[in-house]
Formats: structure tokens, sequence, C-alpha cells
């Protein structure tokens, strides 16, 4: 019998940083680990706790208030700083949402031309704007399409697995550097600027978004795309993810399209 | 005299309300929204020179404005108040015109009137100078459609924006910290209310969390002024509790009207016996007096702790403040909340044939979180309904639902899902932990039909929990009035 597996979730800043639902997306890590029989150990780290990356195996995290990212600014670039960026350029596994992805980049710029140092771990940069993008959000994303080559519904329709789901709500426009390739294209919404077509960032394992709704529950094969990486990096290559059903998933997704075709006017 | 604006703009909203009704429309905002256009400064001029009290925050209006009005009436007084979700200036002033005719009478019959008006937390800002409060109330601060309103500090700056505006004394939550700062700056007129935490303490103790694999997501656990962890002795819910800051010193004023319980009883049966206190400020030699007095919790659930004293301390202070200390104790004020009855949504039990059916409106995070613990611990639950809808009314954004920590409640046996969005309720249940198998999910066009099912499914002498939020709360009323037949009093 094969040895059991292990996941460890670094879930930073999770009492500053829980904006619009990203605690799903932990949820949705753990639970498609669990359901296939992987042990999974969530650890929280906050201000002051110390951040080791050999501890763990995936980093989330998510977006917060203005006030909240204030809080934590000094101690993610100024302590946590130069681990965490080790522990990117190591390839370790992160997903980060909305305002976890713009503290990753290297700046900020506010309304007011006033440029917040952010870490620099990743060549972007984001501009504060007026105009916020609140919308429900549809992208598409290759890597997926081809990793789920078997299941693949019709390229560009509901069934392509690089189709990823979400809801956005951001006033910043990033801006992405060589290094730095874009996440998905944008099928529908603003995405990173709403200029170049493009959302998101991809800079080794690290998985930047916009994307709240939340992301992960949405979009299953994403989640399972992140556990793969993060255990193979683990396991080694050979390592092979279960397979796992996606059937309520794909029940929620068809009551969302369901609910965008007809239209949402009421008051 | 008034002017002949003023004339103008009551005719109009008449005519207006007439016009609606004839096409049997609720008229509860547009006359007051036609009555403004007409003279902007038409809710300044219907407010003057009378005794209003205003009530704010994100969660709780709706039941704490409904306990004052009662307690107000109970204890004689005549009273116009706005109906529930009206609490914007349209809203406001529709209310108020339509309640001159009972004000004069009332004025005539030698009856005292008292105006009690919800408003929404991001419209007080500016209509708080027209209605010039004598009591404001500040009930706490949730996110609650960030997509709307944006951040909370933004909400409070609007809050304290209007407190400035007015010479109104404050009531603000003991146990909210970022409702508790509007304090500063404001330390002569503040008083506070909130749980006393020697019985929130017992209570954390003897009943510790349940624990999920991940905390809700929470609104303040950082000072505001300097950045550092709150260090909590006692917690009653969400961020809401004996706080305080080891840095700044920043911490929890004790509420000079307190609420003592004992969960060893369970607040989401009928008939929970709490205590309310009043602190009284020191006479003389005196000392502080405390006065308490034993009520049964008209509306069930531990949030309706916070709701019940906050409406005793504001009408206890209007009585204070104009001059009534007789005629509204703290004694009447009390035994007078144990008449209020449950606002639709808001509670309240409806018997449809021999079942029984209950709704409990959610808005926002804190609020599903108190309804879900509330359904988790009632004993007569036998299955649970819950309704998403997304319209604007509602927020577009539904992300908020997994901020909520499902994973320590238990749901009733069968689940229910509808709305619009019940493709990422369904969701939200399923990975909570609750098996596929006991969900039943159907879309809007169905949610009458699931009801029929759910009514039909429960036992008798058990209860189904009906969980909706506002649109979808809309939809549902007319449902139970078209398919039940139930009348339509709420309006």
């Amino acid at each position: 019998m094969e040895s059991e597996k292990e996941l460890r979730i670094c879930h930073m800043y999770p009492d500053l940083l829980n904006l619009y639902g990203d605690r799903g997306n932990v949820l949705s890590l753990i639970r498609r680990a669990e359901l296939r029989g992987i042990k999974v150990k969530l650890v929280p780290v906050s201000i002051d706790d110390e951040f080791d990356e050999n501890d763990f195996d995936i980093v989330f995290l998510g977006g917060g208030q203005d006030a909240e990212q204030n809080v934590i600014r000094k101690d993610f670039v100024e302590v946590k700083g130069p681990k965490v960026k080790a522990a990117i350029e190591n390839g370790m596994v992160f997903l980060c949402i909305c305002g976890g992805y713009q503290m990753l980049g290297k700046y900020y710029q506010e309304h007011d031309g006033t440029k917040i140092e952010c870490l620099g771990a990743i060549d972007v940069y984001t501009v504060g704007e007026d105009v916020r993008y609140i919308q429900d959000t549809i992208y598409e994303a290759d890597f997926l399409r081809s990793e789920n080559a078997l299941s693949a519904g019709k390229e560009g329709t509901a069934s392509d697995p690089a189709r990823l789901y979400g809801f956005e709500n951001h006033s910043g426009r990033t801006y992405l550097g060589e290094s730095v390739k874009p996440m998905a294209k944008v099928i529908e919404g603003a995405g990173n600027n709403g200029k170049d077509g493009y959302e998101g960032a991809i800079y080794n394992n690290v998985y930047c978004t916009y994307s709240h709704g939340s992301f992960l529950p949405k979009n299953p094969l994403m989640t399972d795309h992140l556990l793969r990486l993060a255990l193979k990096r683990r396991y080694g290559e050979d390592y092979e993810l279960p397979p796992l059903g996606t059937e309520n998933e794909d029940f929620a997704r068809e009551a969302l399209l369901r609910y965008k075709e007809k239209g949402n006017t009421a008051p | 005299m008034q002017s002949l604006r003023y004339h103008t703009a009551i005719a109009s909203a008449k005519v207006v309300r007439a016009a609606l009704r004839l096409f049997g429309r609720g008229a509860t905002t547009l006359p007051g929204k036609v009555a403004v256009k007409v003279d902007p400064k038409i809710l300044q001029k219907l407010c003057a020179g009378r005794d209003c009290v205003t009530i704010t925050g994100t969660n709780g209006k709706t039941t704490t404005t409904h306990m004052i009005t009662d307690i107000f009436r109970n204890c004689g007084y005549e009273v116009v108040t706005n109906v529930s979700g009206a609490n914007l200036l349209s809203g406001v002033t529709t209310s108020m015109i339509f309640g001159l005719k009972a004000m004069k009478k009332a004025e005539k019959s030698g009856k005292k009137v008292i105006c009690v008006l919800e408003t929404d937390e991001a419209a007080y800002g500016k209509i708080a100078c027209q209605i010039k409060p004598k009591v404001s109330l500040v009930t706490n601060l949730f996110r609650d459609q960030l997509d709307r309103f944006g951040e909370l500090a933004h909400t409070r700056e609007l809050i304290a924006k209007g407190l400035d505006t007015c010479e109104a004394d404050i009531l603000l939550n003991s146990d909210d910290s970022l409702v508790s700062e509007l304090y500063k700056g404001r330390e002569g007129r503040t008083l506070f209310y909130g749980l006393s935490e020697e019985s929130m303490h017992y209570n954390n103790v003897t009943y510790p969390d349940k624990s999920g694999v991940l905390p809700a997501s929470s609104d303040a656990e950082y000072c505001t002024s300097c950045k550092t962890k709150y260090t909590y002795t006692a917690r009653s819910f969400g961020h809401l509790g004996a706080f305080s800051c080891s840095k700044c010193g920043k911490t929890r004023h004790a509420p000079r009207f307190y609420v003592e319980y004992d969960l060893a009883k369970n607040p989401s049966d009928e008939g929970y016996e709490l205590t309310l206190c009043d602190g009284k400020e020191k006479k003389e030699d005196a000392g502080t007096v405390h006065l308490k007095q034993k009520v049964k919790l008209p509306i069930p659930g531990m949030h309706n702790f916070y709701n019940s004293i906050a409406a005793v301390a504001a009408c206890v202070r209007m009585g204070e403040k104009i001059g009534d200390n007789e005629g509204l104790s703290f004694e009447k004020c009390a035994s007078a909340l144990e008449h209020v009855e449950a606002a639709f949504g808001r509670m309240e039990k409806i018997a449809i044939g021999d079942k029984t059916i209950c709704v409990l409106l959610v808005k926002n995070p804190v609020g599903l979180d108190r309804a879900l613990s509330f359904v988790a611990g009632a004993s007569d639950a036998d299955g649970i309904y819950m309704l998403l809808n997304s319209n604007i009314a509602d927020g577009k954004d539904v992300s908020w639902i997994w901020d909520v920590d499902f994973e320590s409640k238990t749901f009733p046996e069968k689940v229910y899902v509808s709305g619009d969005r019940y493709g990422d309720m369904m969701l939200r249940v399923l990975y909570s932990g609750v098996d596929r198998e006991r969900i039943i999910a159907k879309p809007m066009e169905e949610c009458a039909e699931l009801l029929d099912q759910a009514i039909s499914d429960s036992a008798v002498g058990k209860c189904l929990y009906i969980l909706p939020n506002y649109t979808s709360m809309l939809a549902l009323r007319s449902i139970l009035v078209k398919r039940y037949h139930l009348k339509d009093f709420w309006k």
C-alpha cells in the first residue's frame, strides 16, 4: 500500500486578509485533498509568526480592506519578505488573490500618485484608479486544457476545461513585466487592467488572480492543478494526483451559467 | 407657519401615494422622494421640534427599531416610525409625512409623540442633520455588501459625520471596537450598552467555540489606532467582546446598560430569560446604583441580547432627555420589552396548517452566522431552506457566504437550497461537510414548489427554518401570501 500523503497549507494573515470569501479557497484545497485521502495540515501564519518554507507545500495569500493591508505591510515586506521571495524562487506553490497579488508586485501607486512599496517578488506593478471593476468573470487558462485533455469538452464552450469562473472587485490596474506570464485570457470581465485582455499572473509556481468568488470552489480543475504542483514538488515528478469527479462543482457552474443567461436586471 | 413649498411637497406626496395605491403598489419611498424634489428641506421641517430617535449600524436595525417603537407605545406614547427597509432619505420622509395626521391628533389629545427612525448606515451622514435626533443609537459594524458601501472604516466615517451634525446623545455598543471608537471627541454625550463581561466570560468557558477547520473571517482583530492585535478576555460573537489593546491601552468601556445571562439555558428557545441592568450614574454618596430586571427575551437568539438592551437604553435615555424619567423609567421600559413581537423575516414563527415555519432574513456574514447558530441550537428544527439571490439590493457579490463558518454548525437533516445563486449556496453547504444526498437544490423559478416540498417533508410540531436574503425574502413573502393565503400584514 502506498504511504499516506500529506499536504501542508500555509494560510497567510487569515485574521487580516480574508475579504470576499477568500477563505473558500482554503476550504477547497482542503476538501479536494481530503477526498483523495491526503492528510491536510493547515497552519495560519500571521503578524510576528515565523514563516519557514520548509514547513509548507502551498501558501495562500488573500486580499483585505485597505486598513488591514496597511497593518500587515511592514511584517510582510520587511520581516517575512526575504523568506517569501526565496520560497518563490525555490518553486513553492502560491495562490494569491487581489490584494495578495498586488502585494507580491513591485509597488502600488495610489490615486494621488503616491507609490506604496510592495514586496517585489514578481515583476508586476499596480496603479489605483477611480472606477472599480465589479462583476462576474470568465477566463480561459490554456494550461488547464492540456492538463485535462482526456476530459476535454469543446474549446470555447462552457465544458472547456480551460474555462475559469470568478467575480472581480478591484480598482487597481495591474501591469505585467517580461518575466511574468498572464494566468488566463479574459472572456468576460476586465481582468488585470481592462486593456490588454489578460487576467492574473504566473511566475514559477506562483498563481495570482483578481478573482474572488470564491475562486477555487468554482474551479475544481484549478484546485487540482495547484494540488498536483504542490504534491509533485514534495513527492517527486512521478506522483500522480488520484482522479476525483467534479460533478458537484459542475452543478454549481451550470446554475451560474443559467443565472447569467437569464440576465440580472432586477433592482 | 410653514411655507407654500412645504405644503406643495406634502400634497405631492399624497397624490403619489394615492396613484400608487390605485395600481395596488406599495408606497414606502416614492412619495417621500417626490416631496424632497419639491422641498429639499422637507425632512428637516417635518422633524423640527420633535423628539426623534435614530437607529443605524449594519445589523439589527429593523429589530431594534421595532423594539423601541413597541416600548414607547407600551409606555403610552404615540410613535411614528418607518417601514423596515425604507431607511433612506426618501423612506424616512415618506414615513414622517404619513405620520403627520397621527401626530397632530395625538398632540391635540395631549399624548406625547416620539419618532423612531431607522436610518441606513451609509445615508446617516446626510440625513442626521435634517432629523436632528435627541438620541442616536449605533448597533454594530460588520462587513455588509462591501461592493456597495466600500470598507467598514468608510461606513464609520459616514456615521461620524452624521453624529457631528446633531447634538444627539449617542448610544454605542461597548463590545464592538469599531463602533465604540465613535466615542472619541464626543465623550460628553456618549453612553454605552453591551453584555456583561462576567456573563460573556462564563459562557466562553462553559461553552468553548466548536472550532471548524478555519475561523470565520473577522472584521476587527487589530487595534485601529496602533495596529496591534486585540486581546480578548471574553467574546460574544464575531468581533464583539471584551477587547483591549496591550500597546496603546485602548479598551472596552464598561457599559451603563448591560445584559446578564446564562447560556446554561438555550437562547434559541422561546421565553429565554435574561437580566437587563442599568448601572446609573453616581449620585453624591450613593455610588453607582445598579437596577436589574429579569425579562423574557421577546425574540429569540443571542444577537437579540444586544438589540434588547440597546432598545431599552434608547428609551430610558430619551426619557431622561425629555424629562419623563417616570413614564420611561428603566423598570417600565424593560417590562414593556417583553411584549414586543417579531417582524416578518425576523424570527417570527408562522403556522402553516399543522406545520410551522420561521423566517430569518440574512443579508451579510454575521447575520448568516447568527442564523445558522440559532438553527443549530433550535430543538424544533426539522429542515433548513436557504435562498440566495444576487440582485443589486442584495449585493451582486455572493462570495461572502464563504466568509461564514458553516463548518462548526450542525445542520438539520434536510437542507433545501434555492434562489438565483442556488449553485453557489449548494456548494457552500456541501463544502462544509453536509452529504450531497441531504441537499435539495432548485433554481429560483422552482422555489415555490421547493417550499411546498420542504413544508410537506417537515414533521408536525417541528419547524422549517427559512433563511432568505433580501430580494429572495420579498419573493418568499409574496409566495406565502399567494400560495398559503397568509395575510400580508407586514407592510
